[in-house]
């Protein structure tokens, strides 16, 4: 019953690179397991940034979708409404910039 | 298979109320929490943590999971006895976890069978099974510099969780062979079409997305497609400039140190960063911190060029303080 089987893909799989085919509306709610609606309210209220690179239409790179599943797991771990989940989304990524400033300056955080 | 006691994780006695579970959960979420934890093994700590809340706070899970837990204590290799979800039903056919949440083999044995079956998937509900997408998964890739540089082909193990044909849940390790376009920076996502969660019913496979990040180097450090290496100078390029030849991730470049040495200068080798991709997106730059490096004044020969320079030359290296 409790059997593991190893497959092993031999050909090279080529893969998408989100900043150039960013995903749509509805690929970044299947991304983070949540409706659309969910997406629509956290990019109305300024949570969420998405570009609107073909008129009318929201396009969503890498770090819209790590913000999202950043936002999504904040809400759900800690019951936190999406306000309180977007400040703490917000301080989390300051603390990585500054991180990331301190790495590139050789000082290791 | 180990026996998991979600208790234990959660660090809460088997007679624990729904709300000692939820402030247990929250507090060591926020220990644990991958974004914030400074705990090298928060990323796995976290998943437990998930997982044993999943259960715990799920009153049908929770009494399946005790009744399971009643059975004779002791054993290494934990399987659930045949049939042991007889009478249970999982009104949540997604598993109840949290978004994107993967699992365990312990849970997927108990709770798998639900989850894979689809919505509403407890035993009884006879309904025609409805084509339904499988889930998207997420994982990360380490790379080094240069697999951005010249483009790659990487490895990713991993593991998931499928029905095999008679409708057991068995664990899958897969080794996926994977294209690195070259100039991908750190962040970004690499999205593979239809290597997600299984679908259901002949609904079609998920996508896995892997978040990109480099492997530190000790010679280069990395912000966006800008990269920044050390470029150490003998004290006569550094006062009197030189053509010097430096290595860069890829090449060997020739490069003009100007004369003068000033603390903090840096030279730039416009280009020579991570590569670009498309006119949006160019090329970054190379950014060379010019440091000093002092011959050892351990031969005669190097003592006696020291002498004659602190005898000949007026230099107070102290004369600003």
């Amino acid at each position: 019953m409790n059997t593991t089987t190893a497959i092993t893909v031999n050909q090279a799989l080529a893969g998408d690179l989100l900043e150039e085919v960013a995903l749509s509306l509805e690929e970044l709610a299947r991304a983070c397991r949540v409706p659309p609606d969910w997406v629509i309210e956290r990019v109305e209220s300024g949570f969420l940034e998405a570009s609107t690179a073909p008129p009318g239409q929201w396009r969503f790179a890498s770090a819209s979708l790590v913000r999202a599943r950043r936002l999504c797991n904040l809400e759900t771990t800690f019951e936190a409404g999406p306000e309180i989940a977007a400040l703490a989304a917000d301080l989390i990524e300051e603390v990585e910039r500054l991180r990331q400033r301190l790495r590139a300056a050789g000082l290791d955080a | 298979m180990d026996f998991k006691d979600y208790y234990k994780i959660l660090g809460v006695e088997k007679t624990a109320t729904a709300d000692e579970i939820k402030k247990a959960f929250r507090k060591l979420a926020r220990k644990y929490h991958p974004d914030v934890s400074k705990e090298p093994d928060a990323q796995a700590r976290m998943a437990e943590l998930n997982e044993a809340q999943a259960v715990l706070s799920d009153p049908e899970k929770r009494i399946a999971y005790d009744a399971l837990g009643n059975q004779p204590p002791g054993q290494r290799d934990f399987r659930p006895p045949p049939n042991w979800d007889a009478g249970f039903e999982f009104s949540d056919g997604a598993g109840g976890g949290g978004p994107g949440e993967d699992y365990s083999d312990f849970f997927e044995q108990l709770f798998g069978r639900a989850r894979h079956a689809g919505a509403g998937g407890g035993r009884g509900h006879r309904r025609e099974p409805q084509p339904e997408r499988g889930p998207d998964h997420h994982a990360k890739i380490e790379l080094e510099l240069l697999d951005s540089y010249n483009g790659a082909e990487r490895n990713i193990s991993l593991r998931g969780a499928k029905l095999d044909a008679s409708g057991h849940v068995v664990t899958e390790d897969r080794t996926l062979s994977v294209k690195i376009p070259k100039g991908v920076i750190e962040g970004q996502q690499i999205r593979l079409g239809g290597q997600g969660g299984p679908g259901h019913a002949g609904g079609p496979a998920g996508d896995l997305y892997l978040e990109v990040s480099f492997k530190p180097d000790a010679r280069y450090r990395v912000q966006g497609r800008d990269v920044t290496a050390s470029l150490p100078l003998a004290p006569w390029e550094a006062a009197l400039g030189a053509q010097i030849e430096v290595p860069t991730p890829t090449s060997r470049v020739q490069i003009t140190v100007p004369a003068g040495w000033k603390k903090g200068r840096k030279l730039r080798l416009k280009g020579h960063g991570i590569p670009g991709r498309g006119a949006t997106d160019p090329a970054g730059d190379m950014y060379l911190e010019l440091e000093l490096a002092l011959p050892p004044g351990d031969t005669p020969k190097a003592r006696e060029l020291y002498e004659t320079m602190a005898r000949e030359l007026p230099f107070d290296p102290r004369a600003g303080l």
